[in-house]
């Protein structure tokens, strides 16, 4: 748990970030990626960790899984939750923050309130 | 060649950044417009190419310029980063986001010109390709070098592209093709190439792209001596069938197998180990029954120590197997009574740590192979 204080940032209203869109938003002094997945709104940093580029800018999809987990058979899962770093590829799935490729790698994830058509990142 | 440091602002900071740093980026690519590379082209290739102008173009993927044999499926997402440059403004903008000085420019489409198949042709896309070049990027832009491209398909033709161009300063080597060549760059034919780059004082640079037509890399029968053969012959064995199951998942799919490789010593496993993770970042969902690097399941082999490196220092041995967990998956091997075996002795003296020499030299092997010493 970390012991930094936390602020409450307005960083957009909820007409700017309509279901299935996502952009880059300042919290504080974070880049965060704002995303609306089903309704449902989720903030990850705006820096991939791999050769810090613009995660957040990348695009949004889902991905292919394959494996026990998926009884042996190429699936595409996690459809609008995975976003793709613009650089060099390199998937994350914003509503876990987890690195699709990479299990050690893992994004901080960021509260995301709505008050008043108004959308907060807790940072 | 010449190239002026940036303003050294920060001479009295005692810390070195990107920014006070001098970058040379030996490895740049312009992207070739077909409908004005027509405008330097001899007739009637120009007529060709401003037809070819006419075809939608996929990333290096242009109906006769660079056709790919490309089946992969597409699917939704993935990277879509701008991966082009078609201005000298474009990339100097691009290469000042990366804090560098200079940089040597290579080719989007050419990178496949091995693989044109009328010389003529090829020969025509390279003179046009370098006069264009240098018309509207190397004197648009300073900071970018020129790397003059040649057809390997007409060496001579070739050597008098590089008396014609190489005067220019702006380029600083010769580009050769790597990718699809019909014949190795160590054949004699391409002569008439190296004596007219030490004739105008250029280098020359070898350059790939990602290709493997029709055999190429493959045609090590071409070599001619022992030495090149045996240098290959085997590492390359070991390096096509590691590759081969990785990418099938074979020790995903069999966890509990043992795999190990025998007789190609280990130098080549953190090559590959390496550039197997470089490309598992980009392109995972290509092999999504890896979950983990691929390098990791690379240190889950075994390798035979034979045939050992024997590098001037010894020391680097041991710094090598620290690249692929050697200490704990590599085996002695003695290949006796070939020629070309390893004495005992030299693996034992090599600077391991004592724990590390008793695995190498039998405690990995008794743990791979399971077996039952009294």
């Amino acid at each position: 748990m970390s012991l930094r204080p936390t602020s409450a940032y307005a960083v957009a209203s909820v007409d700017e970030v309509p279901e299935g869109t996502h952009r880059v938003v300042r919290a504080g002094k974070r880049e965060l990626g704002l995303f609306n997945i089903r309704g449902e709104y989720h903030a990850i940093p705006n820096l991939c960790p791999h050769q810090r580029g613009p995660l957040s800018e990348g695009e949004v999809s889902g991905t292919l899984d394959y494996g026990p987990h998926t009884g042996w058979r190429l699936a595409w899962i996690w459809e609008d939750e995975v976003v793709t770093c613009p650089w060099h590829g390199l998937e994350f799935h914003v509503p876990s923050g987890r690195c699709v490729a990479l299990p050690e790698v893992r994004l901080s994830t960021f509260e995301v309130r709505v008050e008043s058509g108004r959308i907060f990142v807790v940072a | 060649m010449t190239i002026e440091s940036t303003p050294n602002a920060a001479a009295a900071s005692d810390r070195e950044t990107l920014e006070t740093l001098t970058i040379v980026d030996v490895d740049v690519h312009v992207h070739e417009d077909p409908a004005q590379l027509a405008e330097y082209a001899d007739p009637p290739w120009d007529v060709g190419l401003r037809e070819i102008a006419k075809v939608e173009e996929r990333y290096l993927d242009l109906p006769g310029l660079s056709p790919r044999a490309e089946y992969r499926v597409p699917f939704p997402g993935g990277s879509h980063r701008r991966q082009v440059a078609t201005s000298a403004r474009e990339m100097r903008e691009g290469l000042e986001a990366l804090h560098v000085n200079a940089a040597v420019v290579f080719p989007d489409h050419l990178l496949s010109l091995a693989m044109v198949r009328d010389p003529s042709f090829a020969v025509t896309l390279a003179s046009s390709y370098n006069q264009w070049l240098y018309e509207r990027w190397l004197l648009e832009e300073p900071k970018l070098k020129g790397a003059l491209v040649i057809a390997p398909h007409d060496p001579q033709a070739g050597a008098a592209e590089i008396r014609r161009q190489g005067g220019h300063r702006e380029f600083v080597c010769v580009y050769m093709p790597a990718s699809g060549l019909k014949i190795l760059y160590g054949h004699e034919w391409y002569d008439p190439v190296y004596e007219a780059a030490i004739e105008t004082g250029l280098p020359v640079v070898i350059h790939s792209v990602e290709a493997v037509y029709p055999v190429f890399p493959f045609q090590l029968q071409d070599f001619r001596t022992s030495m090149a053969v045996h240098a290959l012959a085997h590492p390359l064995a070991m390096v096509a069938n590691m590759v081969s199951m990785i990418e099938t998942g074979v020790p995903v799919r069999y966890p509990e197998l043992g795999i190990a490789f025998m007789e190609a010593g280990t130098s080549w496993v953190p090559w590959v180990a390496n550039r197997l993770d470089k490309e598992y970042v980009e392109r995972r969902r290509e092999v999504p029954l890896l979950q983990e690097r691929p390098s990791h399941y690379v240190r889950r082999f075994y390798f035979g120590t034979q045939p050992i490196e024997e590098p001037e220092r010894a020391a680097d041995v041991v710094s090598l197997f620290e690249l692929f967990d050697g200490e704990n998956r590599a085996m002695f091997a003695s290949d006796w009574p070939h020629h070309d075996f390893d004495h005992p002795q030299y693996v034992f003296g090599l600077p391991f740590s004592p724990e590390a020499r008793r695995k190498i030299m039998g405690e990995n092997a008794i743990r791979f192979f399971r077996l039952e010493l009294e």
